[in-house]
């Protein structure tokens, strides 16, 4: 700590603090405009100035001048008031001073400054900027003329998102923020910059006009889109969201947002949803009334040995537990979430190898890394928070990186970063060709020996030598060899992994060749080691948690659409999940659907599932209902309803509720008193209670019980003359097929597409944007091509998430699929 | 006191009045004559053939019965109009706050107080039934 006095206050600070950051420490306001916590300091706009009495009273700005021991600091002389008000009146000069219908008004530091300091005229005179405004942008617009030159969104694109979009054009009084060559924006969307815009250059056009600040309610959520759980706080207005904004304190991510949650929210309030119960007389879906709907459906659970259940992940944890209860009550144990393979890494593969159903490790623990492994540069676009979390660990704490990935990305092009481009498909014997380097080198920790399995492990290795290997996943001996040594030989590392229904590969298997290898180095169970497996959806992790799937012999989700096209189940629950879209083999998906007597669907919209439906139930969104989602590293976070729900439509919670009552049951507790139930059965949940939550978050922490399980590999995808490998995955914008309702992400990412390399496309004469057949034995589909510079030859990539162009019609859950591509 | 005394102090100034100026009003045949800073129904001003209100949303904000409801749009050219301008004349409580607070001068109180009607619907006023004609 280091002793220093401010306006005649002794205090003290830590000792890599600024100026600034002791004053705000202790209580003392100092006015700054271009300083941002999360960025690196900058100094640009001067409002920050201090008297420092050692440097003779010269002003200078607090932002950037680290602290000394015995300094005497003055914040507010006459002469510092003086120098501010000339700062903003310099930067009112050219300022368009359009207030009234700028979007910013009422949340401005300019404007709230100009207040502050009553800067009510100005000395100097010169013209109005008058820079061109973009308006063409779906999503930002830009208006340079009310910009403060403050940079910082240059730097947060730049310094947290790593993409950098936006840099200073020209110079002197042209100065100007702008993106390559002066063209739009075509970036990733993820609104940071618009988020920390000191004044209303950068708005969000979305929500353009919509409303005033200070008129919003303003309502703490958590995301609903993607396992990051990131916190938000959404703008409500007459009970309508009509924007998320940004609060720079909120969650481990301090207020950063991807484009599905800065952008995608407009699901909630969408008149598209479902507002009243529909029940299918005569062949086509009526509106009927909740008693009807209610009580057609406990006559079909009643006695139900033939009934299943799928659930989305993205119901909360005390509506997980309560499907359970009902179905378990209706007389059925069948039933499971994310297409039954989604989850597996956690229920089977980190289940046998440490344990328990959950990732030991945390996303906490990315920065506190000396090196990360990420499996599939796709991390960053199935979870871009995560992304930028591994961003800033590499940049800013010097953490390596190695990506070990089907094709390149954004995560292959951060500084030092290596990525090993391998065969698709070829992810476990890699990771098995490392675990056998590591032991052959003898780079294995002592607590490895103890741990039961590893004679067998190291004799099932035998076959992957790193040479041996070359010819199944092209990475050569020499690089598998340093990746090893490398990983074992940091003091901690990360091995980071996506899981989710597009990555049907990311196996159980996956998963324990993974978890080989930090056991095999004791990398676990200590801060910043261990296996991170970021499950896909907001609440994937406490479907796990709360034993939602296929356990002890009952079916698991592909297994049930198999029952009911054989017609051992005849009646399906599917509550929120759309498998017709999501789940591989459409055909087959449609037969079951088809084949099944009575089908159920709980859904916000008419998705072509819910369409297929006898009766269809109207529930909500995460953001009108109470309840507990698990984030992919288990934290435990309460949301509350931050709009009313519609009068017709009910959580999934009072339909479960009910529907237990239907058929006979007690009437089911309150969610809170659902949860403490919760807390007192999960593992890792004790202690926890609604009360508690609301407060602040908190880890479920994870007890681990090593083991070595030798993994299953999948025999290799050979893929023939003048075929393509077709890998699947999500696309950054999307997450699941809820965000086709998040506009925001419609808007820049409308439609899907196939992604190919520059090779194969030169030599099937393809160009950008030209529709090609796409077809693989399963079927055909017609997709926009993409051609990139990041995708390896003989490499094809397609996202799912499409309604219009689903990729489960050529695609039958396999981890690579061979395909033909023609114009 | 004399009884009568008072009766006829008060027939006299009866008597008075019969030759001054008359106080009440023939109205509807006689119109009052509204001063300048009367407080009546608002009127939005018109310059260039439009509303010169560009929906800031100040003067719902300063209202303090809440009865003035804005909604904003975009035109054509991207500048900011009021797509939906009301006012409910019955909770109105004509305190000019509104005026005050318009940071373009785009609303005034006229002196139109005939505000009397038929339906609770036709007291909240429209924008075109509040533009200044
Ligand atoms: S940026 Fe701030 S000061 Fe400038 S016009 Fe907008 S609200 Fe007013
Ligand atoms: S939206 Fe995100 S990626 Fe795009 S310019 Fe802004 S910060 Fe950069
Ligand atoms: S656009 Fe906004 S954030 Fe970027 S430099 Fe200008 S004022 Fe700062
Ligand atoms: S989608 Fe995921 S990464 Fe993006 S804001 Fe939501 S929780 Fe965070
Ligand atoms: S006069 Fe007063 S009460 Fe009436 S609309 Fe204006 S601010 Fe509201
Ligand atoms: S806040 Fe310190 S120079 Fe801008």
């Amino acid at each position: 700590m280091v002793n220093l006095t401010i306006d005649d206050k002794q205090v003290s600070a830590p000792k890599d603090s600024t100026i600034y950051d002791a004053a705000k420490l202790n209580g003392i306001k100092i006015p700054i405009l271009c300083h941002d916590k999360k960025l690196k300091p900058f100094g640009a706009c001067r409002m920050c100035l201090v008297e420092v009495e050692q440097m003779k009273g010269r002003q200078i700005p607090a932002c950037t001048t680290p602290i000394t021991e015995g300094m005497i600091i003055r914040t507010d002389t006459p002469d510092i008031i003086k120098a501010r008000k000339l700062v903003l009146e310099l930067l009112l000069l050219n300022h368009p001073l359009d207030c009234p219908v700028c979007d910013k008004g009422g949340d401005c530091d300019l404007q709230n400054l100009t207040y502050d300091y009553q800067v009510n005229s100005n000395r100097f005179v010169d013209s109005k900027f008058q820079h061109e405004i973009d308006y063409n942008n779906p999503l930002i617009e830009r208006d340079m003329n009310r910009c403060v030159l403050c940079g910082k969104c240059v730097r947060i694109c730049d310094e947290i998102v790593g993409f950098g979009a936006l840099t200073f054009i020209d110079r002197g009084i042209e100065t100007k923020i702008g993106c390559e060559f002066e063209k739009g924006l075509n970036c990733e969307f993820c609104g940071s910059c618009v988020s920390v815009c000191p004044v209303g250059s950068l708005l969000a056009r979305p929500f353009k006009f919509k409303s005033r600040f200070w008129a919003l309610n303003k309502q703490n959520s958590v995301c609903g889109y993607c396992g990051t759980g990131c916190n938000l706080t959404l703008g409500v207005k007459d009970n309508k969201v009509l924007t998320t904004i940004y609060d720079e304190n909120q969650g481990f991510h301090k207020g950063q947002l991807c484009v599905r949650g800065r952008f995608g929210y407009q699901f909630i309030s969408s008149d598209k949803r479902l507002t009243k119960p529909m029940v299918r007389k005569n062949g086509v879906l009526t509106e009927s009334t909740w008693d009807e709907a209610l009580e057609v459906v406990a006559g079909r659970l009643k006695g139900g040995t033939d009934v299943a259940a799928l659930a989305t992940a993205r119901l909360t944890n005390e509506e997980f537990t309560l499907f359970k209860k009902l179905l378990e009550k209706a007389g059925t144990k069948n039933f499971d979430h994310s297409a039954g393979y989604a989850h597996a890494a956690l229920t089977d593969g980190f289940a046998r190898s440490f344990g328990t159903s959950a990732s030991p490790a945390s996303i906490l623990d990315v920065q506190k890394s000396d090196l990360l492994l990420v499996i599939k540069t796709d991390t960053y676009e199935t979870h871009p928070v995560v992304g930028f979390e591994i961003n800033m660990a590499v940049k800013n704490k010097g953490v390596k990186l190695t990506v070990l990935s089907d094709k390149r990305g954004k995560l292959s092009k951060l500084p030092n970063a290596k990525t090993l481009v391998h065969t698709p498909g070829s992810e476990i014997v890699i990771l098995n060709a490392l675990a056998k380097a590591i032991l052959d080198a003898k780079l294995t920790d002592g607590s490895a020996s103890i741990i039961p399995g590893l004679p067998e492990l190291e004799l099932s290795l035998a076959a992957y030598g790193a040479d041996a290997v070359y010819s199944q996943c092209g990475i050569s001996a020499a690089d598998i060899n340093k990746l090893a040594s490398e990983y074992a030989a940091a003091e901690k590392a990360l091995i980071i992994f996506p899981v989710g229904q597009a990555y049907s590969g990311h196996t159980a298997e996956l998963a324990t060749a993974a978890a080989n290898l930090a056991l095999l180095t004791g990398k676990y169970g200590k801060e910043g080691c261990g296996v991170l497996c970021l499950s896909e959806k907001n609440n994937s992790q406490g479907a796990v948690d709360m034993g939602f799937y296929a356990q002890n012999g009952s079916m698991n989700a592909l297994q049930i659409l198999d029952a009911c096209t054989s017609g051992t189940v005849k009646t399906l629950f599917i509550a929120g999940e759309n498998p017709l879209n999501s789940y591989p083999d459409k055909d087959k998906v449609k037969s079951a659907l088809n084949a099944v007597d009575f089908l159920v669907v709980s859904e916000l919209f008419m998705t072509e599932t819910a369409a297929m439906a006898d009766v269809v139930l109207p529930v909500c969104s995460f953001a009108e209902k109470e309840g507990t989602f698990t984030s992919a590293d288990r934290r435990v976070q309460y949301v509350k309803p931050a709009v009313r729900k519609g009068i017709q439509t009910k959580t999934d919670y009072e339909v479960f509720s009910d529907l237990i009552c239907c058929l006979g049951g007690q009437i089911p507790p309150s969610t809170a008193a659902q949860f403490d139930e919760i807390a007192g059965r999960v593992p890792g949940y004790q202690g926890l209670s609604h009360a508690s939550l609301r407060i602040n978050s908190a880890f479920a922490p994870v007890s681990i019980t090593p083991a070595f399980v030798v993994p299953k590999v999948p025999a290799p995808v050979t893929t023939g003359q003048g075929m393509l490998a077709m890998v699947t995955g999500s696309a950054l914008y999307h997450s699941g097929t809820l965000s086709q309702f998040g506009e925001g992400s419609m808007y820049v990412c409308p439609e899907a597409y196939v992604e190919l390399s520059r090779t194969d496309a030169a030599a099937l004469k393809i160009a950008d944007n030209d529709l090609v057949n796409v077809s693989s034995n399963a079927g055909k589909l017609q997709l926009k091509a993409k051609v990139t510079a990041r995708m390896p030859s003989g490499v094809v990539f397609v996202p799912y998430h499409f309604s219009a162009a689903p990729v489960n019609t050529i695609w039958n859950g396999a981890a690579v699929t061979p395909v033909s591509l023609s114009k | 006191m004399n009884p009568i005394t008072p009766i006829l102090h008060g027939m006299k100034i009866t008597f008075e009045h019969l030759f001054k100026k008359p106080v009440t009003l023939q109205y509807p045949d006689e119109r009052p004559k509204v001063a300048q800073r009367f407080r009546g129904l608002h009127g939005l001003k018109v310059s260039h053939n439009k509303a010169k209100c560009v929906a800031c949303y100040l003067c719902p904000t300063v209202c303090p019965a809440k009865c003035i409801r804005v909604e904003a749009g975009e035109d054509a050219n991207h500048d900011k109009y009021a797509s939906v301008y009301e006012i409910d004349m019955l909770r109105c409580i004509f305190c000019g706050y509104c005026v005050e607070a318009c940071p373009v001068d785009a609303l005034k109180m006229t002196g139109e107080f005939e505000l009397a009607n038929y339906k609770r619907s036709d007291f909240v006023y429209s924008k075109e039934r509040l533009l200044e004609k």
